[in-house]
């Protein structure tokens, strides 16, 4: 968090108004047609800082990458499960029908 | 060198230019700030561009193309004559006219643009644009949102800073923008919008409407050539219009269809609500639009300062009583709504080409962009699930990345599939790509990790790098045209030639069918008169057709004077005078 606060210029503790002042003065200083690399690394630090200031819980809500990871062992117990449960319907179907 | 900004738009365009730190709209010749974005061929192979082209086009629809703006993107076909032409060509002719205008304004050659697109553009649309620009021999320093053009233009000078939402009603497109205005900070925060919504369709709604009053009034159906139904679509335009200012207006249209030998007409006087009634469930969109912008933006109605109304269908009463009603507050007086997104243009333009210009603009990327990825569920593996990686309203430029890992076990290759859109499932949304990484080495199923990273320039270029974590094996694929191919540079040089051989061939038009057998131009609403007047002439009494055979000769007379002087003003008088005797003969008739 700190960096961020150190790419804007600022000192942590920094009030709102100041970190938007210090944020357009930046915008000023590197303008994103001229600067774009330096323009993203401004914007990212703006953002990461008010989203710090807003909650810690948005974290939370983050987009993360996609787990695509197959779990072999609780897949064979859910379909055993199901496999059970069929059966055990077949029975009651059969009682049922008798 | 001076860069000028462009509104290239549905109904019109204009361009404009910052000079000593002053922004203006460049006049043509006729003063006219506005050039109709209409596009025709005269009858003998003309170019026209603009008033001329709009004038023709009821007379001549098969000639005359309107509202191309609505095709950019795509690859519909637009036939001149033995010729066809993409979208992006026949936007170049608009484009070249204006440059044209500058050029003649301005004194100098103008060689760069900075040209404005709605802000909910695809890729393909905007890529489409800059192409147009090119053809006509422009480089486009970049392409700038209209909402983000009119709020720029917008003047606010103040240090406080202003949440403005920008609704923006074109003639083809619909947008809103919800912007930030600190001092000389312009920051959209949120957009959204529609792309095929706007006055052409209120115009046809409209247009349908009056086939069915004709049909209720003369029991039999309206003709369905071009011809009448692009009378009739002008007639509705004319109407809608009228009944911007007044409640009710009155539709005159004669010998706009026949039944058996006996000419009819069109005669109505309709009422603002009915077109209100038509446009309601269309303009309630609009709203639903709004909301998602302020909840994209994270701001509540009550937190809006401003609202700037853009477009000249937001000159319709109900368009500002419904958003007045929505957001608690009347839009704001004294915006401009025809030249705002030009003048805009300009100041951006103005800052590229290094004017004196306070203006800072931070925009917004209006689409999600993103991959497509499996997912693990209880049910099994899901594919085709979207995986956004730069959601939409994500500051430009941006980049960012993912890590994805391998869903099965020895996988060897993995396919990187890019889309933009905001459906979930991937294939519903705009596929804008796809590469391969092959040759993964061997591994369980999970281990084998890719980072995918997305690069979104200015210019709405985006670049995707994916990365194989281990090995460090790499693929890339930058994407910059979707469905448009973008140009080779041989076949812009051609583009360009053709377009230039269209603008320099100065042939005078002969009028053909008539015994006036000189070189003489007649104005296409004159031509549309005279030919209605001789479908007339074998249905009138003796007396009338004596009249308007006079009539007739007068007019011929008249003509060949204006031959050598450029504007008769006896002309124009018998014109109108002609005019009304067909539509008394007509109602005459009908009795």
């Amino acid at each position: 968090m700190t960096s961020h606060y150190e790419q804007l210029g600022l000192s942590p503790g920094a009030t709102t108004a100041q970190i938007k002042a210090a944020y357009h003065a930046k915008l000023r200083e590197f303008p994103a047609h001229t600067y774009p690399e330096e323009f993203k690394a401004i914007r990212g630090a703006y953002e990461a800082i008010r989203r710090g200031e807003t909650t810690q819980h948005e974290d939370f809500l983050k987009f993360r990458p996609l787990e695509a990871e197959l779990n072999l062992e609780s897949l064979k117990q859910v379909q055993e499960k199901a496999i059970a449960q069929l059966e055990v319907s077949l029975e009651d179907l059969i009682r049922a029908t008798f | 060198m001076k860069v000028v900004g462009i509104d290239l738009g549905t109904t019109n365009s204009e361009v404009a230019i910052v000079e000593n730190g002053q922004v203006r709209v460049l006049p043509g010749e006729d003063g006219d700030s506005i050039l109709p974005s209409c596009v025709g061929f005269s009858d003998t192979g003309k170019l026209l561009v603009g008033r001329e082209a709009l004038r023709q086009y009821a007379a001549a629809p098969e000639r005359t193309v309107k509202s191309i703006k609505r095709w950019m993107g795509t690859d519909h076909k637009t036939t001149f004559g033995d010729k066809e032409y993409l979208p992006h060509e026949v936007a170049a002719m608009i484009l070249r006219a204006l440059q044209q205008r500058a050029e003649k304004a301005l004194g100098e050659t103008i060689t760069q643009a900075v040209i404005t697109v709605p802000a909910y553009f695809t890729d393909a649309q905007r890529q489409a644009t800059k192409t147009a620009g090119e053809i006509a021999g422009l480089e486009v320093l970049q392409i700038i949102n209209e909402p983000t053009a009119a709020a720029l233009a917008y003047d606010l000078r103040s240090e406080e800073t202003e949440r403005v939402v920008v609704y923006d009603l074109g003639g083809g497109t619909f947008d809103v923008s919800v912007v930030e205005i600190t001092g000389e900070v312009t920051e959209v925060l949120a957009s959204h919008g529609n792309n095929r919504l706007g006055g052409d369709d209120f115009d046809r709604l409209l247009q349908l409407h009056l086939a069915d009053l004709f049909r209720q009034q003369h029991g039999v159906d309206l003709p369905d050539d071009a011809a009448t139904q692009a009378r009739l679509l002008r007639a509705a335009e004319q109407l809608k219009i009228d009944l911007s200012s007044h409640a009710f207006a009155t539709v005159r249209e004669a010998f706009l269809g026949s039944k058996g030998k006996t000419p009819l007409h069109l005669e109505i006087e309709v009422a603002r609500a009915d077109l209100e009634k038509l446009i309601h469930p269309l303009l309630v969109e609009t709203l639903e639009a709004i909301d998602r912008a302020l909840t994209d933006a994270n701001l509540e109605p009550e937190e809006i300062d401003r609202i700037i109304l853009v477009g000249g269908s937001t000159r319709i009463p109900l368009v500002q009583q419904m958003i007045q009603e929505h957001l608690g507050q009347a839009p704001t007086d004294g915006i401009q709504p025809d030249l705002c997104v030009a003048l805009g243009a300009a100041l951006q333009a103005g800052v590229l080409g290094g004017e004196s210009v306070d203006a800072i603009l931070v925009d917004v990327i209006p689409h999600s962009l993103g991959i497509a990825a499996a997912i693990t569920t209880p049910m099994g593996i899901m594919p085709d699930y979207f995986s956004a990686i730069i959601p939409r309203n994500s500051v430009v430029p941006v980049s960012r990345s993912h890590v994805y890992s391998t869903v099965f076990d020895e996988q060897e290759a993995v396919e990187i599939e890019v889309f933009q859109g905001e459906n979930a499932i991937a294939s519903e949304n705009v596929p804008l790509g796809s590469f391969r990484v092959e040759n993964l080495p061997p591994k369980p199923a999970g281990t084998i990790q890719i980072e995918v990273h997305f690069d979104f320039d200015l210019n709405g270029i985006l670049t995707v790098t994916s990365t194989e974590k281990g090995k460090g094996q790499q693929g890339t694929l930058v994407v910059n045209h979707a469905s448009i191919q973008k140009l080779s540079s041989h076949d812009l040089k051609q583009a360009r030639a053709d377009l230039d051989a269209l603008f320099e061939s100065d042939e005078i038009i002969e009028i053909s069918g008539e015994e006036l057998g000189d070189a003489v131009e007649i104005a296409p609403e004159l031509a549309e008169l005279l030919n209605r007047a001789r479908q007339a002439l074998p249905t009138l009494d003796a007396e009338a057709a004596e009249e308007l055979q006079d009539l007739l000769d007068q007019i011929e007379k008249a003509i060949r004077a204006s031959a050598n002087a450029n504007q008769s003003t006896e002309l124009t008088e018998l014109q109108a005078e002609l005019s009304d005797f067909l539509y008394y003969a007509s109602t005459n008739e009908a009795e």
